[in-house]
């Protein structure tokens, strides 16, 4: 899965424009203070060009957190903002994926219960059961908004938010490097 | 693979949601995450995916934070608009 090229212009234009209304290249900034400027700038842009899903809204809730963010996430994200601020709807089928998911990953011990009879189940099947559990906790926590979403939901917005995740890495890299030789050629 | 639901208890067939989609998802993030994590070519469990895509998403997180160290390093010592339109005209063309 990639983003397309008109995702990460949108997303570099946006940075930009942050960094320019956040004055990062005035020398009245600390270094802390630029950088989460920057960081700022990055996260606001990758969830403008993105637009409204669950990630984005949970990121833009986040961000929103922090009443000092608010102007520049406004100054970003211009009139989605407001539309980016909106809670989420809870999906209805959450119930049934959340099911689906877990037989799918290996969950489900009704069946094995059933058919294990001289082995010793509990190794298993119990620790499979474990360890998924505890990673989809773990990621629950890394995604923005992860805490309110299961199952197909929450494996789709993850590919999602990590396709942009590293299309945010791959612009800001680009950038430090033609920064560094735009320096080099004054 | 296990058989379809009865369609009786969905409201929108549109939203049905089936094994064969998750597994799809899951096939789907282990084709994102880097070469050097897990081998594309290979099989692997959806405990192991769920697993390197914790880690891929924390190390992209640590990438930013680092780029952006970086990057407020580097804006500090450079002319504003000269070198921000110079960065533009070059990502652009």
């Amino acid at each position: 899965m990639q983003v397309r090229n008109s995702f990460k212009l949108a997303l570099l234009k946006q940075m930009l424009l942050g960094f320019q209304l956040s004055a990062v290249s005035s020398n009245s900034m600390s270094v802390p203070e630029r950088k989460n400027a920057i960081k700022l700038s990055a996260d606001a842009a990758m969830v403008f060009a993105r637009g409204s899903t669950r990630w984005t809204r949970g990121l833009v809730a986040g961000l929103s957190e922090n009443s000092n963010n608010e102007d520049l996430l406004r100054g970003i994200l211009g009139k989605k903002y407001e539309r980016l601020s909106l809670p989420c709807r809870s999906s209805w089928k959450i119930p049934r994926s959340r099911k689906i998911l877990k037989r799918c990953l290996g969950l489900c011990s009704r069946r094995k219960k059933a058919t294990a009879t001289q082995h010793d189940v509990k190794s298993g099947s119990t620790l499979a059961r474990r360890l998924v559990k505890k990673r989809i906790q773990v990621l629950k926590k890394l995604l923005p908004g992860g805490e309110s979403m299961a199952g197909f939901s929450l494996l789709d917005q993850t590919l999602d938010y990590a396709v942009s995740l590293k299309a945010q890495v791959d612009i800001m890299r680009r950038l430090l490097k033609i920064s560094k030789a735009s320096n080099l050629n004054k | 693979m296990s058989s379809r639901r009865p369609r009786s208890w969905q409201s929108s067939s549109a939203s049905r949601i089936t094994d064969e989609q998750i597994n799809d998802l899951v096939s789907k993030l282990q084709a994102v995450l880097p070469e050097a994590r897990i081998r594309r070519s290979d099989r692997v469990s959806a405990a192991k995916v769920l697993q390197e895509t914790c880690n891929y998403i924390r190390s992209l997180h640590r990438e930013v934070d680092d780029l952006s160290e970086r990057l407020s390093e580097l804006l500090a010592s450079t002319e504003s608009s000269s070198a921000q339109a110079a960065v533009i005209r070059s990502l652009l063309m």
